[in-house]
């Protein structure tokens, strides 16, 4: 296709002498289209050079908009900028524009920067923070002050609010979202034979009555994973999706494991205190029950005085973090006389 | 089994009881007490304000049981509420779960046949306490039911302070939990003890137990019409009641076929029809869209993500926020350290009961953990789980005690008990420390427990008891301020306003405006009509003039906004307002989140959105509250709860004016002015 149009404005080229802005316009486009067809996800990668090329050169009104992704790979490994994820929510939202359309709509195009490679490209933006999206409409002619930034709120449902951005500003429909299915058909594929093959195997266990399901203990650790699993907050977790841990703002070598505040909690901090909760009752568990059986009369002693520790440690660590935590101070309601 | 000190036992003797009869002495005064303790604790909010009704949806669940005492159950049931959803209306008794007005009502007839001359607001607000009283019974004989009587005993103790419950069952906090968590209980109990014993009187009980319940928490009673045969998420239970059908007519073919062989053959027919018939009609119903698809709050409930990305007014509720850590403490105390082993003991034990309270625990745990408020129904199963822990602990220990060197078992025969403390009396002689060790660990427990008791009374008085429509705080002396506004504010209302007034305010006020203020209200807490409360967030997130369009073409007359700044209280309408926009904006997209933050931030000061600034919300919170001074050494409009200096000092009112504002500021009401005469000609200057 990408030749189909090279020849046609050579074609118009050597028809006028003077070169017309369409003429140039649609060789633009015709490179974008086959850039586009290069990059696996359909984001386009853009550097000084391209960007001059395709932004700042040509004059306005520009055919196409770009939406543009600045992407830093040093920064990668920092979890709270999420720009990995961002990254890849981007792609799928290129990647499905482009679906949605047959490759054939030329009106916008995605992009992404890479600040090693192209940081006077990151000051022509005025670009100084990441994680960082661009829209550069076709009338934009500072590239700074007239081009739309993707707020934060756009970010917080994927690519879903980052279609809707683009719908928004540009009037261009995206469509559905596609996102690439977990499992590969491979994959499925594999899965589903293995399944079978055990499948026979399952069976006859099963009517012999000698699975795992038949085991109590093996419903106990399902019965205390899911206890540890609510008291630690874990779907709290998963549904605000809270980091592990934060980084002190003041100190970036510090990282805070515990947040103040009740009614929010970071990720490290739930399951610690969620494996205090459960280690005193299974450490009861234990004493009442496997403990009396152990012959050794020394070593009883010395577990059970390691246990009454542990679990009163465990006991007082959690009532003062709680109070810590929520800030209130728990006392009784004695007679005034007696303090 | 008795476990009295020996001077209690002496005085006993005296009154020539024996043991048996004792030991049932001991335990119907240690009900009793607690039955009293269960009620009397609940009292706290009665002692630190007054006898009046909590929060917001009582209010609702108090004005229906008005109407029904002042008009009868037939007009109760045909009720049409014009009141409320203007211009819809809503169809009350066709959309309430009649259990706790009818049982309130109950109780008041009761009352007043003895020549007890109550009022019924008095009833209402003890309603949750009596049950609370009585759930401690059950939970005994539950207790009783699926360990043994000392066990039921602990549980309920744990249950009749439990924070978690009280949370929902103090004095005034009249709604359906308050009677609903009973009746849980009191189901669970009854088909447990059906279970066990298989008599056909206990699960009578347990079906009527159910209908209760369900009649007091939403279920199946004639209003609801076919859900439980058409909804989808019913199918999987109505699968497994097909299949129980299918297997007890296998069984009773079986019981009449002699041979063997015959029966095989049949078993094989009858189970390939019986899975075909099942699919098809299954199939059928779905293809002929008479089993509905799954709603979203199913949804929620197998993908707990799913209500905060699809349904704001779901997550907008704070009691459907996810549960934290501290919480967890919070509603549970010690409770929750025992709960493990409880789980320990019941595996160690199994049987049917056992198994139930098993997985009750578990599955209310895991759904206490995605929402807050579903800790109340975990609250039950974990108090009885952990009161098995104490219990058996506990016994084993004075088992020890009270056992002479040579006797090897005394009082417990049966379980894990038994054989426990059989293995460690045996040992007895090689550990000379045995007795000591388990006094040691005997006042460990009982200081454990003394300190639940401690963190139990605390929390209900400081922080469970507070009726939410009178606020308190701390004076600058550490004594106490009472802001009444808004019983003022709704007092204004029903004194100064025409009967037929409406009154336009986000959902959370509309039972109180409509109960206590006696006017008519757009939306209310009972959010059956999304679009109606989106039009509502949109009329207080657009600018005055667009809003006046939505304002006027609902028939509002009044505007009632609810501001924390001038006393700092939290959960005001600027607080909420963005659940306003999301609300709005899930049904109109011209009303975006972002134009009302800044960088993601949302902020009222200086550095606000413009269209912030200058929203409906932000200039009826804020209309003159540039010219006040809050705190000392703080410029003129300064926020209390945010605690910044507002952005836009200078709010000018075109289409609203003020009409009250209460003296705390909390509650401040809009007068909307009738369309100006002749407006035509403001606009075309020479018309």
């Amino acid at each position: 296709m990408a030749d189909h149009f090279f020849t046609f404005s050579i074609i118009t080229l050597s028809l006028f002498v003077v070169a017309s802005s369409g003429g140039l316009e649609s060789e633009l486009v015709a490179d974008l289209l086959t850039l586009q067809a290069e990059s696996k996800s359909g984001v386009i990668h853009l550097d000084d050079r391209t960007v001059s090329k395709f932004l700042t050169s040509p004059r306005t009104p520009r055919p196409y908009s770009f939406l543009i992704f600045f992407d830093a790979a040093n920064f990668h490994d920092k979890p709270e900028l999420r720009l990995r994820e961002l990254r890849r929510e981007f792609e799928i939202v290129a990647s499905s524009f482009i679906t949605n359309h047959n490759s054939s709509n030329t009106k916008l195009f995605f992009g992404d920067i890479e600040f090693r490679e192209s940081q006077s490209s990151f000051q022509l933006f005025g670009v100084n923070s990441l994680p960082h999206v661009r829209l550069v409409g076709p009338t934009a002619k500072s590239l700074k002050d007239d081009s739309d930034v993707m707020d934060q709120g756009d970010f917080s449902r994927l690519a879903e609010s980052m279609a809707e951005f683009v719908q928004y500003r540009t009037k261009l429909t995206v469509g559905p979202i596609h996102r690439p299915p977990a499992l590969s058909k491979m994959q499925l594929g594999l899965i589903t034979a293995l399944l079978l093959l055990c499948l026979p195997l399952v069976a006859k266990r099963i009517f012999a009555g000698e699975t795992l399901l038949h085991d109590p203990k093996i419903w106990l650790s399902g019965a205390v994973f899911v206890y540890f699993f609510s008291v630690s907050g874990a779907m709290h977790n998963i549904i605000r999706k809270m980091p592990m841990f934060l980084v002190d703002r003041n100190d970036p070598n510090k990282l805070v494991f515990f947040y103040q505040g009740s009614g929010m909690q970071l990720g490290a901090e739930g399951f610690a205190v969620g494996f205090l909760y459960t280690v005193v009752g299974l450490l009861l568990a234990f004493v009442t029950h496997v403990l009396v059986y152990v012959k050794d009369a020394t070593a009883k002693r010395l577990a059970m005085l390691f246990t009454l520790l542990v679990s009163f440690w465990a006991v007082k660590k959690v009532i003062l973090l709680d109070n810590w935590k929520t800030g209130y101070g728990i006392h009784g309601f004695w007679p005034s006389s007696w303090n | 089994m008795a476990t009295m000190p020996a001077s209690a036992s002496d005085l006993l003797k005296s009154f020539k009881l024996k043991t048996k009869q004792q030991e049932l002495l001991i335990r119907v005064s240690i009900l009793c007490l607690v039955y009293i303790l269960a009620f009397i604790t609940r009292l706290f909010s009665v002692l630190r304000y007054e006898s009046m009704i909590h929060e917001f949806d009582p209010y609702f669940n108090y004005r229906t049981t008005l109407y029904l005492t002042e008009n009868g159950f037939y007009d109760f049931w045909n009720w049409f509420d014009y009141e409320s959803w203007y211009p819809l209306g809503r169809i009350v008794g066709g959309t309430l779960y009649p259990g706790l007005m009818v049982t309130a009502v109950l109780i008041y007839r009761i009352l007043r046949f003895l020549r007890f001359a109550v009022h019924i607001r008095e009833v209402c607000v003890l309603t949750a306490p009596f049950f609370a009283s009585n759930t401690t019974l059950v939970a005994y004989f539950f207790g009783k039911e699926i360990w043994d009587s000392g066990a039921g005993l602990v549980a309920a103790i744990l249950i009749a302070i439990c924070p978690g419950y009280i949370s929902r069952s103090v004095a005034g906090s009249y709604d359906n939990e308050g009677v609903a968590i009973f009746a849980l209980l009191f189901t669970f109990y009854v088909f447990v003890k059906a279970v066990n014993t298989g008599s056909l009187a206990w699960s009578l009980a347990s079906a009527f137990g159910y209908f209760y319940m369900v009649s007091a928490w939403g279920g199946y009673i004639r209003f609801v019409g076919f859900q439980h045969v058409q909804s989808g998420e019913h199918m999987a239970a109505m699968g497994v009641f097909f299949l129980m059908q299918v297997f007890y007519f296998l069984d009773w073919v079986k019981h009449m076929l002699s041979d063997t062989k015959l029966f095989q053959a049949f078993l094989r027919i009858t189970v390939t029809c019986a899975v075909a018939v099942g699919g098809i009609a299954l199939g059928l119903g779905m293809v002929s869209g008479y089993i509905s698809p799954w709603t979203g709050r199913f949804y929620s409930l197998l993908d707990p993500t799913y209500a905060k990305d699809h349904i704001p007014i779901i997550a907008s509720v704070s009691e459907h926020q996810p549960t934290a850590w501290s919480s967890f403490m919070f509603d549970f105390h010690i409770l929750l350290f025992l709960f493990p082993a409880g789980l320990y003991f019941c595996f160690k034990r199994l049987s049917d009961a056992t198994i139930f309270i098993v997985m009750y625990g578990l599955t209310s745990m895991y759904f206490a953990g995605v929402m807050v408020r579903l800790i109340l129904v975990a609250t039950p199963a974990v108090c009885l789980i952990s009161a098995i822990a104490v219990s058996a602990t506990v016994k084993n220990l004075t088992v020890l005690l009270r056992s002479k060197n040579k006797v090897v078992q005394t009082g417990s025969t049966k379980g894990s008990g038994g054989s426990k403390s059989s293995s460690k009396a045996l040992l007895d002689q090689s550990q000379p420390f045995q007795k000591n060790g388990a006094i040691a660990l005997l006042f460990g427990a009982f200081y454990l427990l003394s300190r639940y008791a401690t963190h139990c009374t605390w929390v209900t008085s400081e922080a469970y008891s507070s009726p939410s429509i009178v606020l308190a705080a701390r004076g600058a002396h550490g004594n106490r301020v009472i802001f009444d506004d808004y019983r003022e504010a709704y007092f204004w209302l029903r004194q100064n306003t025409p009967q037929d007034a409406k009154v336009m305010s986000w959902w959370d006020y509309g039972y109180q405006i409509t109960a206590m203020g006696n006017r008519t209200v757009i939306v209310d807490n009972n959010t059956w009509n999304n679009t109606h409360i989106a039009t509502v967030g949109r009329a207080m997130s657009s600018y005055e003039d667009e809003a006046i369009e939505i304002i006027r073409s609902l028939d509002v007359d009044y505007v009632l906004v609810v501001f924390g700044g001038v006393t700092g209280y939290s959960s005001d309408d600027i607080n909420k307002f963005l659940w306003m926009v999301r609300i709005g904006g899930g049904v109109f997209p011209v009303i975006k989140e972002p134009d009302y933050l800044v960088n993601g931030e949302y902020r009222v000061d200086k550095g606000a959105a413009p269209k912030m600034l200058n929203c409906l919300m932000y200039k009826l919170c804020y209309y003159r509250f540039g010219e006040m001074l809050t705190e000392y050494g703080k410029p003129p409009g300064y926020d209390r709860a945010r605690g910044v200096e507002i952005g836009n000092k200078d709010v000018k009112l075109e289409h609203l004016e003020e009409a009250f504002t209460t003296s705390n500021w909390i509650v401040r009401i809009y007068r909307v002015k009738p369309p100006n005469n002749r407006w035509w000609l403001n606009r075309y200057k020479f018309g």
